[in-house]
C-alpha cells in the first residue's frame, strides 16, 4: 500500500520531464485511452443510461491514471505507480466521511446511482469575492438553510484596505479572520457547532492555512479543509504540504478536481477520463476522504452545458458504480442570481448529478468571478432539487428527458449569461433573509419543473 | 501558390510537422515569396485554428499540435525572411502568470495564440516573483507586459507590478495587458493597465492595438 512518504520520495526521485511535455503527453493519452475504451459524447443524452459505458470510462480513468501519473510541479518529476498499487489504495480508500462531532456530527456515505437517499449537501459560496462588512451576512445566509448539511465561505480579496496577496503577512492576517468569521456566522445561524467543509477560503498558501486551524479560532475537530489538483493530473510541494499538516490533524481532507473540458485532456469523453483519473491523484497523493469535482467547460467556465452534464453524468456512474469513494458535483454556473437561467442550469446540474452518484456541492455563480454576486438562494435550489429527485426514485431516463427540457431554454445563453443581481439585492442583509424577487423566481421556476414531473411536496416529508 | 498556400495551411491545422516543413521548402523553390509563406500559410492557419478553439470545434492538444507545426515551419523559413532575428515580427511580449499562481494553461494559449498571429513572445512561465517582472521588462524591453492570473488571491500582484514599473520609471516603457479567470475590465481599469482581454481572442486584439 503506498504511503505518504513513497508520494514524496516519488516526487524528488521519478523520471524528469519537462511541463510543456507533460501537458502534450496528458492530451495524447487522453486521446488513447478514448480511443481504445470506445468512449463517445452523446448530445442527444446528456445523461445517459449506459452501465456499459460507465464501466468503461472508469477502466479508461484508471489506465490513463496508470499511463501517466501526477506531475510534481516543483520537481519536475512524474510519480508514477503500478496498476496493482493504484486499485489497492482505491480499494483502502474510505467509504464513507464523517464531519462534526457530537449532535453536529454528519455521516456521508457513497452514493449509488439513482440512489433514493437524500444527497447530502455542502452548501457554499465557491470563490466569489466579497468584502469584509458582508463576509458574516453572507455566510450566516448559507449556514442557517435547513438542507446545509455542513458550509464554507466566499473569500475577501482586501482585508483592513490591503489587498490580500498570497505570501504576504496580510494573507496569514485574512485567513485567520477566516475562520473566526465562519464560525460566527454559524453561530448567527443558530448552529454554533455546524461544521464547515473548508474552513480557508481567504489564502492560498499552506502557512496561512497552518496559523488558522486551531480550535481556539474556529476550526473545530471535525471541519475540513479542501486540497485542490492543477490542470491536469499535477501537484506541487504547497499542496503536498498541506497533506503533511492535515494527516496529522483532526481535520477531514477534501480532493478537489477541475479539469478543464476543451483544455489539455481534449473533449469531453477525454476530460471524464481524466475526471475519474483525478480521484486517483487524491486518494494517492492527497490521501483524500472525500472528493470534488469540479470539472468547467473552458470557455463558459461553468458545468452546466450538454456536454458538461454529460461530463458530469458519465463521471460520477462510473464512480459510484465501480468504486466506494464519496464523491460530490461541484457546481458552477454561467448565470448569476435571481435570474430564470440559474434556476434552470442549477435545477438541470443537480438533477444529473443526484441520479449519477453524486452528493452535492453547489455553488459557484456568475462564471465565478463576479464579485458580491452569490446568495444562498442557489445553494437551496440546488439542494432542493436533489432532495426531490431522490426522494421521487427518478432514474437516469427520466432525468436525462427533464434535463434536455432545462437545456433547449437556456443553452443558447451561455456567451452572454446575465451576471444577475448581488447578495444585497438577492437578500435584505439585517435580516439575511431572502427578497420577495428571488422567492418569487423560485416558485416560478418550481412551476416550470413540476410541469416538467417533479413533486416539490416530497420535501416535506 | 494557391495551392501550395493551401495545403500547408491545412498541414498546419493537422499538426503534421514534417509535411509543413517540405511545404515550405517547396514553396520556396517555387519561388513563393517567404513572407507570403508566412502570411498566408502559416499565420492564416493559426487564425483558423484559433478560431476553432473559440468554438471548440478542435480543443487544446489540437491547438498546441498545429502551434508546434507552425513553429516548426518558421524555423524553416526565418532565414528567408530578411535580417535579423525579429524579421516579420509583429512585436514582442513578455508574459507570465503572476506570483503564487501556479496555473498556466490561460497564459499558454494567449501564448500559442499570440506566436500564431506573429508576436515574439517571451515566457516567464508561472508564479513569476513580482520584481522579475520589472526586472526582465527593463532587462528586455517588450513593447507590451501581459499578466496573467487564475485565482483571486494572486490578481492582487497585479497592481503591485504595475506600481514597481512606475517607482523604476518604466512604466511609460511598456504596455501592460492583464486577463485571467478572475480578472474584470474594472480591475484592469483600477490598477491603470492599458488593456484586458476576457478571453485569449481579446487579449490578441488588445495586443494588436498596443502595437498601433
Amino acid at each position: 500500500m503506498i504511503q505518504f512518504w513513497d508520494i514524496i520520495e516519488r516526487a524528488e526521485n521519478g523520471k524528469s520531464l519537462d511541463a510543456n511535455d507533460w501537458d502534450r503527453l496528458v492530451g495524447k493519452s487522453a486521446a488513447e485511452v478514448v480511443s481504445k475504451f470506445d468512449l463517445k459524447y452523446d448530445p442527444d443524452n446528456p445523461v445517459p443510461a449506459d452501465d456499459a459505458l460507465a464501466d468503461r470510462m472508469y477502466e479508461a480513468g484508471i489506465e490513463l491514471f496508470e499511463r501517466l501519473g501526477i506531475y510534481c510541479i516543483d520537481t519536475g518529476k512524474v510519480l508514477q505507480f503500478s496498476r496493482q498499487e493504484i486499485l489497492e489504495a482505491l480499494e483502502n480508500a474510505p467509504d464513507h466521511v464523517v464531519y462534526g462531532t457530537g449532535e453536529n456530527m454528519v455521516h456521508i456515505p457513497h452514493r449509488t446511482i439513482e440512489d433514493p437517499r437524500d444527497p447530502i449537501v455542502n452548501f457554499s459560496a465557491v470563490g466569489t469575492p466579497v468584502t469584509e462588512e458582508l463576509f458574516v451576512p453572507i455566510c450566516q445566509s448559507y449556514a442557517q438553510e435547513p438542507m446545509a448539511d455542513t458550509f464554507s465561505g466566499p473569500l475577501i480579496t482586501e482585508f483592513r484596505g490591503m489587498g490580500v496577496s498570497s505570501g504576504s503577512p496580510v494573507e496569514v492576517e485574512g485567513g485567520i479572520w477566516n475562520v473566526v468569521k465562519l464560525r460566527e456566522a454559524a453561530r448567527w445561524a443558530g448552529r454554533p457547532q455546524m461544521p464547515i467543509h473548508n474552513f480557508m477560503s481567504v489564502a492560498e498558501r499552506t502557512d496561512a492555512t497552518i496559523a488558522a486551524a486551531r480550535p481556539e479560532l474556529g476550526a473545530l475537530p471535525g471541519d475540513g479543509l479542501f486540497v485542490a489538483a492543477v490542470a491536469e493530473l499535477k501537484v506541487d510541494y504547497e499542496r503536498l504540504k498541506k497533506v503533511s499538516f492535515l494527516r496529522h490533524s483532526p481535520y477531514v481532507i477534501g480532493g478537489l478536481y477541475g479539469p478543464l473540458m476543451g483544455g489539455f485532456g481534449g473533449g469531453p469523453a477525454a476530460t471524464a477520463a481524466l475526471l475519474v483519473a483525478h480521484h486517483c491523484l487524491g486518494v494517492m497523493a492527497f490521501r483524500a476522504q472525500r472528493h470534488n469535482a469540479f470539472p468547467v467547460h473552458i470557455h463558459h467556465v461553468c458545468n452546466t452545458s450538454r456536454e458538461m452534464l454529460w461530463l458530469v453524468s458519465v463521471t460520477g456512474q462510473a464512480l459510484a458504480r465501480n468504486s466506494h469513494l464519496v464523491i460530490f458535483a461541484n457546481a458552477f454556473m454561467a448565470a448569476g442570481p435571481c435570474t430564470e437561467m440559474i434556476v434552470r442550469e442549477l435545477s438541470a446540474h443537480s438533477l444529473t448529478a443526484t441520479v449519477s452518484g453524486w452528493h452535492l456541492n453547489p455553488c459557484a455563480v456568475a462564471k465565478n468571478r463576479q464579485p458580491l454576486h452569490c446568495s444562498a438562494m442557489e445553494p437551496r435550489i440546488h439542494a432542493e432539487v436533489g432532495h426531490v429527485a431522490a426522494r421521487a426514485g427518478l432514474d437516469r431516463k427520466e432525468v436525462n428527458r427533464i434535463a434536455k427540457a432545462l437545456l433547449e431554454k437556456y443553452e443558447k445563453d451561455f456567451a452572454q449569461a446575465p451576471i444577475g443581481k448581488s447578495f444585497t439585492e438577492c437578500y435584505d442583509p439585517v435580516l439575511v433573509r431572502p427578497r420577495d424577487e428571488y422567492l418569487k423566481l423560485w416558485e416560478k421556476g418550481k412551476q416550470e419543473l413540476a410541469e416538467l414531473g417533479l413533486d416539490f411536496d416530497l420535501i416535506h416529508q | 501558390m494557391e495551392k501550395i498556400l493551401t495545403d500547408l495551411n491545412k498541414q498546419v491545422q493537422l499538426g503534421e510537422i514534417e509535411k509543413v516543413k517540405e511545404l515550405i521548402q517547396k514553396a520556396l523553390e517555387e519561388g513563393v515569396a517567404a513572407m507570403d509563406i508566412l502570411e498566408k500559410g502559416l499565420r492564416c492557419a493559426m487564425e483558423e485554428v484559433g478560431g476553432k478553439f473559440e468554438s471548440l470545434e478542435i480543443f487544446l492538444p489540437e491547438m498546441m499540435s498545429a502551434a508546434d507545426a507552425m513553429k516548426a515551419g518558421v524555423e524553416v523559413l526565418q532565414p528567408h525572411l530578411g535580417s535579423g532575428s525579429d524579421a516579420g515580427q509583429l512585436g514582442s511580449i513578455l508574459l507570465g502568470t503572476v506570483e503564487g499562481d501556479i496555473h498556466d494553461i490561460g497564459k499558454n494559449i494567449v501564448k500559442i495564440m499570440l506566436e500564431g498571429v506573429g508576436f515574439k513572445v517571451t515566457d516567464l512561465g508561472f508564479s513569476v516573483p513580482t520584481l522579475s517582472f520589472v526586472e526582465r521588462v527593463k532587462e528586455t524591453k517588450p513593447d507590451v507586459l501581459g499578466m496573467s492570473a487564475l485565482m483571486t488571491s494572486t490578481m492582487v500582484h497585479m497592481p503591485r507590478v504595475v506600481q514597481f514599473l512606475k517607482d523604476r520609471g518604466l512604466r511609460d516603457e511598456v504596455k501592460v495587458i492583464v486577463g485571467g479567470a478572475p480578472v474584470l475590465p474594472d480591475w484592469a481599469e483600477k490598477i491603470g493597465a492599458d488593456g484586458y482581454g476576457n478571453n485569449a481572442a481579446e487579449a490578441i486584439k488588445a495586443a494588436k492595438e498596443m502595437i498601433k
